[in-house]
């Protein structure tokens, strides 16, 4: 099993690299961009404020980008929230349906390990690049606020980033129990997912009727505006994730033990 | 003798299409057993089932005296499976390739894997990408064999194969079934089933008989085909 685990961290390194600096990298430029614009951001603050659903769906309603916490939530939190969740998707949507379709799974599946024990080693191996990319995009963030002579609102970070920790797992679970069942890459499937899950949150932000079936989706929670803002964490929201996340991953490794596996 | 194969009653279907019906088989210890057939029928899912690549429903298949199901990671320790179309990794390197096999199997079989790659003319500096697909096939055969099992299931081997590679192929196996190993040889060239196979069997549409000789003439084989 370690073996499958280390093989896959090191064909998934150049990816897990490129997407952490990238969203690190464009959170960081954000971040810094903040100090070019302290100028004009005053007057811009008012008017984002008062742009009715568009500043709703955006957290400008109840934040205001003339702070640099606010500032970070609604720029950085956008980048980082659709970033990680693409990411998050890219990274297990073909973990273990790339084996069927490059025709390797033969070969794998021929050697003395359960299939139990290959979806074990893919999902830690996914898991373990999240966490990766979180840190990294964290380290940036952080050296942002660094650079600006500024003080990071702390527990506000941390849970923004443990949250979107929790968002990216409930993603990659969701495309990962998709990978167990299908035979071909769905790549076009899994960033598809990731921007709907985003969408359903913009748009529920927006339309009251869709308010109270916010937390169904995985960016509920994981909202920097409202992290920032000082709201509490819905806890429904939460527990609909574990929930979600643990019966995709459970139902991955059913469904791998039990199908025909294709040549 | 000991029965190293041993299947009894197989079914399987993939939905409503046929797949093998009623197989039952058994290979002897030390055997090199011809396993012929026509495309499509049932040869490869017969191989693919004994490996738990394919799920089945009726019928049950014992290997070296384990249950198929629930030894299979036991099994799989004394098998050396070579598939027909032989794909691995594209990006990885053919010495990574066939030590990625070994450290999945928790042994090192660096020895014998050195003295395959020297007999089979393997590049172990290639990457997989840049093989043919008899150099594929050549790599393939080193993963089967480098840890010395006790059974070797070749599906269709030596497509692809180079007749010098071929012989070298077939006196390796010779070599490990003289000591001990036994050998399941999927193969359509009658040739190989003549010279180097004590039994044989034949699938035809799903179904298994036994052959009384591996012995086989040109015109009867072909007919196996036809009918």
């Amino acid at each position: 099993m370690k073996s499958i685990f280390v093989r896959e961290i090191r064909l998934n390194l150049k990816t897990v690299i490129i997407w952490s600096l990238s969203v690190g990298l464009i959170g960081l430029a954000c971040i810094l961009l903040y100090q070019n614009m302290q100028g004009d951001i005053e007057e811009m603050a008012d008017a984002f404020s008062n742009m009715g659903a568009f500043s709703d769906a955006f957290g400008m309603s109840t934040l205001s980008i003339a702070t640099l916490g606010g500032y970070f939530a609604t720029e950085v939190g956008t980048v980082h929230g659709l970033g990680g969740g693409m990411f998050a998707a890219i990274i297990a949507i073909g973990i273990l349906s790339k084996e069927e379709e490059g025709h390797s799974g033969e070969f794998l599946l021929s050697l003395p390990v359960s299939r139990t024990k290959v979806v074990m080693a893919k999902g830690l191996s996914v898991v373990l690049s999240i966490v990766f990319f979180t840190v990294v995009c964290a380290l940036f963030y952080m050296a942002g606020f660094k650079a600006l002579n500024e003080e990071i609102p702390m527990k506000e970070f941390m849970t923004f980033m443990g949250m979107n920790l929790l968002m990216n797992i409930e993603v990659a679970a969701v495309c990962f129990g998709i990978s167990a069942i299908s035979g071909k890459n769905k790549m076009g499937m899994g960033l598809g997912l990731a921007l709907i899950f985003y969408v359903y949150d913009l748009i529920g932000r927006v339309v009251p009727d869709l308010k109270d079936s916010l937390f169904i989706g995985p960016y509920s929670y994981a909202n920097a505006s409202t992290i920032f803002s000082g709201k509490e964490t819905d806890a429904a929201a939460v527990t609909v994730a574990v929930i979600i996340t643990i019966a995709a991953v459970i139902s991955a490794f059913v469904i791998y033990d039990k199908r025909d596996l294709a040549s | 003798m000991n029965n190293v194969i041993e299947i009894s009653h197989l079914t399987k279907s993939y939905g409503k299409n046929r797949g093998v019906i009623d197989v039952s088989l058994k290979v002897e210890e030390g055997d090199i057993f011809g396993f012929i057939g026509p495309n499509g029928a049932g040869k490869s899912t017969t191989i693919r089932s004994m490996l738990g690549f394919l799920k089945f429903k009726e019928g049950s298949i014992k290997i070296l005296g384990m249950d198929s199901v629930k030894d299979r990671e036991k099994i799989l320790r004394e098998v050396g499976y070579m598939p027909s179309e032989a794909w691995f990794y594209n990006t990885m390197k053919v010495s990574e390739v066939i030590k990625y096999a070994a450290d999945v199997r928790g042994i090192d079989c660096s020895r014998e894997a050195e003295m395959l790659c020297e007999r089979l003319k393997v590049d172990k500096n290639k990457r997989i990408k840049e093989l043919s697909l008899g150099n594929r096939k050549k790599v393939s055969i080193v993963c089967a064999m480098q840890h010395k099992p006790k059974l070797f299931i070749f599906d269709e081997p030596t497509g692809g194969l180079d007749p010098l590679m071929q012989r070298t192929f077939f006196e390796l196996i010779e070599e490990y079934v003289s000591k001990g190993t036994t050998c399941l040889l999927s193969t359509h060239v009658l040739s190989e089933v003549n010279k180097y196979c004590r039994n044989a069997a034949i699938m035809r549409e799903g179904r298994l008989t036994m052959l009384e000789s591996s012995q086989i003439d040109d015109d009867t084989f072909l007919k196996f085909y036809e009918d």
